[in-house]
């Protein structure tokens, strides 16, 4: 497949030089992102995230299946990116690039291991049957910025995603499809957010967020870190580039913070307007299939 | 959950593609990016032609079986109307990523499934079609595409345009069909149980989707006849899309 046009030195330089004077070629803040957007599909569990020109599209499935011979108590949660030629001519299908490797290893330690997603209650049948919780990212637009979008992109269509509902009777296990129960929200223990620094010139002094495609191959460093609203940090990953002074890291994640605690915000605010759009005339509550916690008197 | 009954489309929403193109219908969305004529591979190289690669990724899961002959059949009939006589040694790549698809209440569904999903091949099919012309890849005509199912109900048989996934269930047969705007049959594929009769039906009913004769200007004659039209008339949804998308970008004139 043809190589990605490098940018020429010209806009190299040009790029480089507006950063010494602080400024960026959409007129943005070194600290600002760009309008983030997010659609929820008419399915449950399809979330559609927006960072510019970045358009990254996030879609979660339930299965079921046997767990793992050495979790037999667990469920199985996967997250699969994987690049297609939709977002470059250079990527080639079921051929992994470092871009493709480096997102897939990110987004595994952000969600994955710092147990947003609480995989005990993904088993059905303890060693007999569990739900398979697949996410599917796939990129469909690439503006730079990659991974903050899917982050975003996977909580969001996690958070949103309904499976099928369960019941088990005597040792019978017996999975409602949607049309006899409403499926059930998954169990969510708290929602990471990734924020990715990037730094340029030789010292690695000018930080900025929300990097684009043409800052992103100009920058001499990367730092991204993935921390929920609370400040609790899941992971904090410089893959190399240029050093940068401890001090200026620290800062980065201060202000890592302040972003993922507005992501949140939004997040919530997006969530809440889908369920009322959904709920129309209130008759989502007549539907689940718990009773009311009746007090004892 | 809500199914639109009408077909939506929008033009060049991918920014780095060559053209692109986003479609939802019958619960279907699917967007497509075209890049093209660009350099290919070696191997892929043909002497006298350009080689057309579909790339169909559904939207849970990886691409199976299925998705491979989703895109075997679709590259057939899309090297049929692209002129890829003019681009030898090139590549016109086609990448189709399913959005959406319409859930099927009454059963639980499994990621991977090796039989073929025919509900889903017109809404692809249009898209590559649509991405084909937001991409200016010379092509002798465009397509429109159809599914039709035969379903029983109550004891007779009637066709329904674009089953719902309930439909395609507990259909006898379905097919697809895609004609070109020469009014010549691209693409007839067909699952099930049915006789010659049954898919001449098919055949009628599917070109009165696909072929209607687009209305003349002075439009007082609109569609008077509407008992007669079975499902949404796609060649002039088609040139009405190209329409308003030539005239947004020449806004400027």
């Amino acid at each position: 497949m043809p190589r990605e046009a490098e940018p020429s030195l010209n806009e190299r330089q040009f790029v480089l030089q507006a950063l010494q004077d602080s400024i960026r070629l959409d007129g943005r803040e070194l600290d600002q992102y760009r309008p983030l957007e997010l659609t929820f599909g008419d399915q449950y569990g399809v979330a559609d995230v927006t960072l510019g020109k970045t358009r990254v599209l996030a879609k979660a499935s339930a299965e079921l299946t046997v767990p793992y011979a050495d979790r037999p108590l667990d469920g199985i949660f996967n997250i699969a990116t994987e690049l297609s030629p939709m977002t470059s001519p250079a990527f080639e299908v079921n051929r992994p690039t470092e871009t493709e490797v480096l997102i897939s290893r990110l987004l595994e330690k952000t969600v994955r291991r710092s147990g947003a997603l609480d995989t005990e209650s993904l088993c059905l049948v303890a060693g007999q049957k569990c739900w398979s919780i697949r996410v599917d990212v796939h990129v469909l637009s690439h503006d730079g910025n990659l991974i903050d979008a899917a982050c975003f992109a996977v909580v969001a269509a996690l958070r949103h995603f309904r499976k099928p509902d369960t019941s088990m009777e005597g040792g019978v296990l017996t999975v409602y499809t949607p049309a006899e129960r409403e499926p059930v929200p998954l169990s969510w223990l708290h929602s990471p957010f990734c924020v990715t620094w990037s730094f340029f010139g030789e010292e690695g002094d000018i930080a900025l967020l929300d990097a684009t495609w043409m800052e992103e191959q100009v920058r001499s460093g990367s730092c991204t870190i993935s921390l929920n609203k609370h400040g609790e940090i899941c992971q904090i990953a410089k893959l190399g580039g240029v050093p940068v002074e401890a001090v200026s890291l620290l800062q980065c994640t201060n202000v890592a913070l302040i972003k993922a605690k507005d992501m949140s915000s939004k997040l919530d605010k997006w969530l809440a307007e889908d369920a009322k759009r959904r709920d129309k005339g209130g008759l989502l509550a007549e539907l689940s299939a718990e009773n009311d916690r009746v007090p004892d008197i | 959950m809500t199914v639109t009954t009408a077909p939506e489309a929008a033009l060049g929403v991918l920014p780095r593609a060559d053209g692109s193109a986003k479609y939802s219908h019958a619960g279907y969305t699917v967007t497509a990016s075209v890049n093209g004529p660009i350099e290919a591979q070696r191997r892929d190289e043909h002497p006298y032609e350009a080689h057309v690669d579909v790339i169909v990724r559904p939207a849970a899961g990886v691409g199976s079986t299925r998705e491979r002959h989703l895109e075997s059949i679709l590259q057939s009939s899309l090297t049929q109307i692209i002129l890829v006589k003019n681009f030898p040694r090139s590549l016109i790549q086609i990448v189709l990523q399913v959005e959406d698809t319409p859930e099927n209440d009454y059963v639980n569904t499994k990621l991977v499934q090796a039989s073929l999903n025919f509900a889903i091949m017109p809404a692809l099919f249009q898209t590559a079609v649509l991405a084909l012309l937001s991409a200016g890849v010379p092509m002798r005509a465009t397509a429109t595409a159809t599914a039709v199912a035969i379903v029983p109900q109550d004891g007779t048989k009637t066709s329904v345009v674009d089953p719902s996934p309930r439909d395609a269930e507990i259909a006898q047969s379905v097919h697809v069909l895609a004609f070109t705007s020469h009014d010549e049959l691209l693409l007839a594929e067909s699952e099930g149980d049915f006789t010659v009769k049954e898919w001449d039906d098919v055949y009628e009913t599917a070109k009165q989707v696909c072929c209607r004769p687009v209305p003349a200007k002075e439009g007082m004659e609109m569609v008077l006849d509407d008992e007669h039209t079975n499902g949404p008339d796609l060649r002039h949804f088609l040139r009405s899309t190209m329409e308003q998308k030539v005239a947004s970008d020449l806004h400027w004139k």
